[in-house]
Parts: structure tokens; C-alpha cells; sequence
């Protein structure tokens, strides 16, 4: 398994010191590079230079060898680990260096070697020195030679090693002074993810109006700080929503609940007729009724909000939508003496499922047909708007909604007139589910209400199409 | 008949049982699945009616057996998920219609009696109670000779009530039927409740005796005896 540290910090320091660690091991070698090239360029020049001054020494000996004349003394063997050797160009040696203890500086010499310009090579003795050699043809009075002169690199590798031993005391001061910097670095840049971290497990679901202290929200750490508050202030407003849908729906499944219990137990407390008996059954099989009604719609929202419901969607008019509609609930309105108009467009088609949409223009009619006053008249009116939208708006003449009940109606549970509307047998979810249906489709819903001025509600649908052929299907008005 | 009712609630078991006697019907009741499926191959029936959700042996997997052996009998199935899904699983297993819990029961029985019908030539009943007739094809109805002025949504409802005359007619069964509406979420109960106030006042109001009546808490019926 791979070594892994385990915080960042750590992890941040050995990143640190590896990266500092190559680039200096790539230091070391370009620099060991130029320093060996530009020693052994002065090796070589120096062998070069000597190999003229051989030249100058050669002398003949009467015995057909070659010696090598000194012109002062000490020059005769120049210096420790400079090699000569002479040979003939018949292959024969005429002179080697004492230094080399009569080891050959290679064999008898070829015919090409040192016609040319010399040129210094390595080559290995056969006791394993390295030595720079370079060697070229001269004559000693009539006779031609070959000189090969050699330098050991033995001080070259020397300064050499010399210069890594320097580095290689260097280096790891220099990696242990760059892991503790970088790791007081990388613990002062992670500083405020600790507090973070150190705020944020004392935020629990019961404390989710804590939010987090951003120091400088321009900073990267500020900005993950500001991302996490907005989380939080969402997750926070959930939380808040699903809260009181739970006390709401808890209350309004007690309130039938309680009517069944209260209204068998009064029953039960003495003799009755069979006429009472059958009334108080009836009346608790129509609380629960009620209580199916309430299940059967919390459920479909829940299933909308677990998005489970699959739209049959078709291009259709929403002027004809609006039409079933209204001849679905239009008696309520009869009874009433209101009148429910239907205005508009009948070209202008949405892609809607037909009957989801036709439940949630039901709610607001049936809405509408509630809360307005006898003899009043209720107006449906088909627009297009901008943006390729179609708005619908149902405008009704009832007592309108004040201000600070607004931006609720569409809530779950949610009454204006708590007792008046569970009278009237609703469920508190009618415009949650219309609401719910809209946006389902893509829409919106507003309202726009004042008090003694009636309310419109407006629902808008993106445009499916504009069909020249127009759809009167749908009931009467 | 004989109807088999596989439900392990006892409340529930005992008032289908009794309901379902009421109506004449030879019932037996089965606690789980196992026993279930032990009378339904042991003995004969006219229905079974199936809850789905059953200790020992899930319903689904009694009414697929049942099906590969090859058992005809009309199958029932009760269901508390109320999701599309197991209703396709309940039908492709080889049920014949499904009722989602909580049923009202005037329900109940037009679905056994529909699956008791089926696959048997039915006898066209006239559509007549007491002095009240309806012809379907003309949408004509008369009562006492007199011809009733009717809307056309006045007169599917009362034509709904007279093809189940003598039962009661639940409120559900009407908003499908005849308002074809699925959702019990739309506000339909005052719609209806005004319509029947509707057909009261033309068809019985002007007559002593009256035919539609109401069942509180469960629904309607229309029914000649007072």
C-alpha cells in the first residue's frame, strides 16, 4: 500500500520538501556537469601542451630507443600521474614513463593514430586508472613516432567529489529548513479550515441558525465558509417547512380524529334508536371521509415532492382546459346566482398533462366560487405574455386576501380564514396542489389581491405551440 | 357464491365477511397467505379477495401461483400502496381488478358483483324503478309517464344510480364514473351534493314517493321502499 499521510498538512509538507528535494538533485547534477566539463576542458589543455613540450624533449638514443631530454631537470617527469609513452611506427616502444609501472597505454598504434589534430579521449588503464590520453606523430630526426601523453583523472574525480560532498551536506539542512517552514506554512493557511470544522460540528439540526464567522469572504476559504452558510440556510428553512408541515398536518388529522371519537362516545353514553344510532355513524364515516380526502392529498403531494409523477403530456388548449373546468364546478357557481366568464384565445396550446391541469384551475375556481360574494362574477381570461408564455387568470370579486396573508396562500395548510374554510370542508391543500401542478409544468403562480378589491390569481404556462386550428373542445360556460 | 377473503386485520376480515353475508354471499375468511393459498386449492370459489399485504406469503406471490396452476377464479386484490406500480404487478400476476385501501364499501361489492358478472352473458336490465324509466338512446327519462327535464350531467348520474339501483353508490364511485375524475384531491363532494339537490327536486319532489336517497357518511341510493 501506498504511504499516505493523513492530513493535509502533512501531506502539504512532504509535497513541499519532495518538489524542493528534485529540483535541488537537478541542481546538483547540472552543476556537477558544467563543473566536470569545464575541469576537463583545462585537463585537456594542459595535455595538449604537454604533448608540444614532448615533443620539444624527444632525443634518440643510440640504440634506435627514444629519451626524453630534459631541459631542466625536474621537467624530465613533469608531474605525478602524467604518463608518456613513444612508440615507432612500426609498432615497436621506444620510451614509456616510469609513472606508468609498465603498463601499456594501449597497444602498438594504429596507422591513423595522431596523423590528424589530437584529440584527447578517456581510456582505462589495465589497473583500472582513467586517464585523458591524446597522441600524435613527430619525428626524432628522421625517424616518425607516435606520442601518446596521459593525464590520470584521478584529480579531476577528486574536485569532483569534493563539490558533492559540499552539496550533499547541504541538501538535507536545506529539505529539513523547507519541511518545517512549509509545515508552519501549510498549519497557518489551514488554520481557519479548523475553526470551521471546529464551528461547524457544533452546528446540529435543533442550532441551525448558527453560521459560521467568515473572516474574509473575498478569500477562497471565505467563500467555501459563505457556500456552507448558504447551505446551511437552506437545509435550515427546510427543516423549518417540514416542521410546521408536520404540527399542521398532525393538527388537521386530530381535528377529524377527534370529532369521530367525541361523537361515538357521546353515543355510546346512553340507549338510543336505531334512527340516532345509523345518524351518529354516518356522521363519524363522513369525518372519515374527510380524513381519506386529507390522506389521499397529502399523498399526492408527497409524491410530487418525491417527484414519482409521470405528466401525460399533450399539446393541448388551455382555453378548453379552463372550459372543463368550469363545467365541473360551474353548478356550485349557479347555486350561487355567480357567473363564471371565459375569456381568450382558444389557439394557444400548452404541453400539459390534461387532467393535473385540469385540477389545479378546478381549486382555483372552486376557490374563487367560495369566497365570492352571491350574484358576483368570477372572469377567466386566456393572454399570451411575454417570453412565449400563455397566463391564465382567474379574477374573482370576492374580499380579497390582505397583504400579510400573500405570500402563504400557496403553503401547505395554510387558511386565511382558519375556521371558515375548514367549514367548508377544504383541506387546506387545494392551492398547494395547484401550485404544485404549475410548476410541475413548468410554470409559475402569483396572486394579486386587495382587500375589498378581489383577488386574480395568474398562472403562467410556457407556450407549446400556436394552433390556426383551434380546439373547442371542453363543456359549456 | 362463495367468496374467498384472504385479510390478516381481523376488523377488516370480520366487517367484509359480514357485509359480504348481508349480500348473500357464502364467505370464508382466511388469516394469511399460507392458508389462503391452502383453501383456494383445496376448495371451490367463485372470487377470492386478496390483501396484498400478508404475513407468511406475499399476496403477489399467492395470486402467482395460483395463476400457474392454472385457477380461473376471479381474483380481488386490496392494496394500501397506493402506487401505480404494484397495481400493474398485482394485474400482470393474473388479478382481476384492485381496490386501494381505504375502500368504501358499497365499492367493494360493485366490483365483486362486476367480477361475479363477468364472462356470462349479461341480461339487459331495463332501466326501470318503481314509475321511473330511463331510455338511454333517446336520454330521455320519464317518471310516472311525465317526461324529466334533464342536463346531460343530471342525467349520467341518474342513470348511474339506476344501474346500481338498490345500492348504494359511494361518492368516490360517482366522481369516477360519472365526473371521470380519479383524483379524490378535486374538490367534487358540493358539486355533487348540488346535483343531487338537482335531480331531488325534478324527480321526486313533485311525488310522494321518493327514490333518491341518502346514505350519510357513505353515499347515495336509489331505492323504491321508503
Amino acid at each position: 500500500m501506498r504511504f499516505r499521510p493523513r492530513n493535509v498538512r502533512s501531506r502539504l509538507t512532504l509535497w513541499y520538501v519532495l518538489v524542493l528535494a528534485s529540483l535541488l538533485a537537478l541542481y546538483a547534477g547540472v552543476a556537477s556537469s558544467f563543473l566536470f566539463l569545464s575541469l576537463r576542458e583545462d585537463f585537456d589543455q594542459n595535455l595538449l601542451q604537454d604533448l608540444e613540450t614532448v615533443e620539444g624533449m624527444l632525443a634518440k638514443e643510440p640504440n634506435g630507443l627514444v629519451s626524453l631530454r630534459a631541459s631542466h631537470p625536474d621537467a624530465a617527469e613533469p608531474r605525478i600521474g602524467h604518463f608518456i609513452e613513444v612508440w615507432s611506427t612500426e609498432g615497436s616502444l621506444l620510451y614509456r614513463s616510469a609513472a606508468l609501472q609498465d603498463q601499456a597505454l594501449g597497444g602498438s598504434p594504429g596507422r591513423d593514430e595522431g596523423v590528424h589534430d589530437p584529440i584527447p579521449a578517456t581510456v582505462r588503464l589495465p589497473n583500472g586508472t582513467r586517464v585523458r590520453l591524446a597522441s600524435s606523430v613527430y619525428h626524432v630526426e628522421d625517424r616518425r613516432v607516435v606520442v601518446r601523453a596521459a593525464y590520470s583523472e584521478e584529480r579531476l574525480w577528486q574536485e569532483l567529489g569534493e563539490f558533492g560532498e559540499v552539496l550533499l551536506l547541504g541538501f538535507p539542512i536545506a529539505l529539513v529548513l523547507a519541511g518545517f517552514g512549509g509545515y508552519a506554512l501549510a498549519r497557518k493557511a489551514l488554520a481557519p479550515i479548523d475553526s470551521m470544522a471546529t464551528q461547524a460540528k457544533t452546528i446540529s439540526a435543533e442550532r441551525l441558525s448558527d453560521r459560521l464567522s467568515i473572516e474574509n469572504p473575498e478569500d477562497e476559504l471565505g467563500k467555501l465558509g459563505a457556500v456552507f452558510n448558504d447551505t446551511l440556510a437552506r437545509l435550515q428553512a427546510a427543516f423549518d417547512q417540514l416542521r410546521r408541515f408536520t404540527a399542521d398536518a398532525s393538527h388537521e388529522l386530530r381535528t377529524p380524529l377527534t370529532a369521530i371519537r367525541s361523537v361515538g362516545e357521546v353515543a355510546l353514553q346512553d340507549q338510543r334508536s336505531p334512527e340516532e344510532y345509523r345518524d351518529v355513524i354516518g356522521s363519524m364515516l363522513e369525518e372519515v371521509d374527510r380524513l381519506t380526502r386529507l390522506s389521499e392529498s397529502l399523498l399526492a403531494l408527497s409524491r410530487a415532492d418525491a417527484g414519482h409523477v409521470q405528466l401525460q403530456r399533450e399539446d393541448i388548449s388551455l382555453l378548453s382546459v379552463a372550459r372543463e373546468a368550469s363545467s365541473l364546478v360551474e353548478v356550485l357557481a349557479e347555486e350561487k346566482r355567480q357567473r363564471i366568464d371565459i375569456e381568450g384565445d382558444a389557439c394557444l396550446l400548452v404541453s400539459a398533462d390534461r387532467l393535473i391541469l385540469r385540477q389545479a384551475i378546478v381549486n382555483l375556481l372552486d376557490n374563487a366560487i367560495k369566497y365570492s360574494p352571491a350574484e358576483s362574477r368570477i372572469l377567466v381570461r386566456l393572454q399570451s405574455g411575454e417570453e412565449k408564455q400563455v397566463l391564465l387568470d382567474v379574477i374573482d370579486q370576492g374580499p380579497g386576501i390582505p397583504s400579510e396573508h400573500q405570500p402563504y396562500v400557496f403553503d401547505r395548510f395554510y387558511r386565511v380564514d382558519k375556521a371558515r374554510t375548514r367549514e367548508w370542508g377544504g383541506t387546506g391543500l387545494g392551492l398547494s396542489i395547484t401550485r404544485w401542478a404549475i410548476e410541475a409544468h413548468a410554470g409559475g403562480i402569483t396572486v394579486k389581491s386587495e382587500e375589498g378589491q378581489g383577488s386574480t390569481f395568474r398562472i403562467s404556462l410556457p407556450l407549446a405551440k400556436y394552433s390556426s386550428t383551434s380546439q373547442s373542445k371542453g363543456g359549456s360556460q | 357464491m362463495r367468496v374467498l377473503v384472504v385479510e390478516d386485520e381481523a376488523k377488516v376480515a370480520r366487517a367484509l365477511r359480514e357485509g359480504l353475508e348481508r349480500e348473500k354471499y357464502e364467505v370464508v375468511v382466511a388469516p394469511n397467505g399460507e392458508e389462503g393459498f391452502f383453501l383456494v386449492n383445496a376448495e371451490e370459489f367463485d372470487l377470492v379477495i386478496l390483501d396484498l399485504m400478508l404475513p407468511g406469503r406475499d399476496g403477489l406471490q399467492v395470486l402467482s401461483t395460483l395463476r400457474k396452476r392454472g385457477l380461473q377464479t376471479p381474483v380481488l386484490i386490496l392494496t394500501a400502496r397506493d402506487a401505480i406500480e404494484d397495481r400493474v404487478t398485482g394485474l400482470d400476476k393474473g388479478a382481476d381488478d384492485y381496490l386501494v385501501k381505504p375502500f368504501a364499501f358499497p365499492e367493494l361489492l360493485a366490483r365483486v358483483r362486476a367480477l361475479l358478472r363477468r364472462g356470462r352473458t349479461e341480461q339487459s336490465q331495463p332501466l326501470r324503478l318503481a314509475d321511473l324509466e330511463m331510455d338511454v338512446t333517446a336520454r330521455k327519462a320519464r317518471r310516472h309517464g311525465q317526461v324529466v327535464d334533464l342536463t346531460a350531467r343530471e342525467f349520467d348520474l341518474l342513470e348511474y344510480l339506476l344501474r346500481h339501483k338498490e345500492q348504494v353508490v359511494s361518492r368516490e364511485m360517482l366522481a369516477r364514473n360519472v365526473w371521470k375524475e380519479t383524483s379524490r384531491a378535486t374538490p367534487l363532494d358540493n358539486v355533487m351534493d348540488v346535483h343531487i339537490n338537482r335531480l331531488r327536486r325534478k324527480v321526486d319532489d313533485p311525488y310522494d314517493r321518493k327514490l333518491i336517497h341518502t346514505v350519510r357518511g357513505v353515499g347515495f341510493v336509489l331505492r323504491a321502499e321508503e
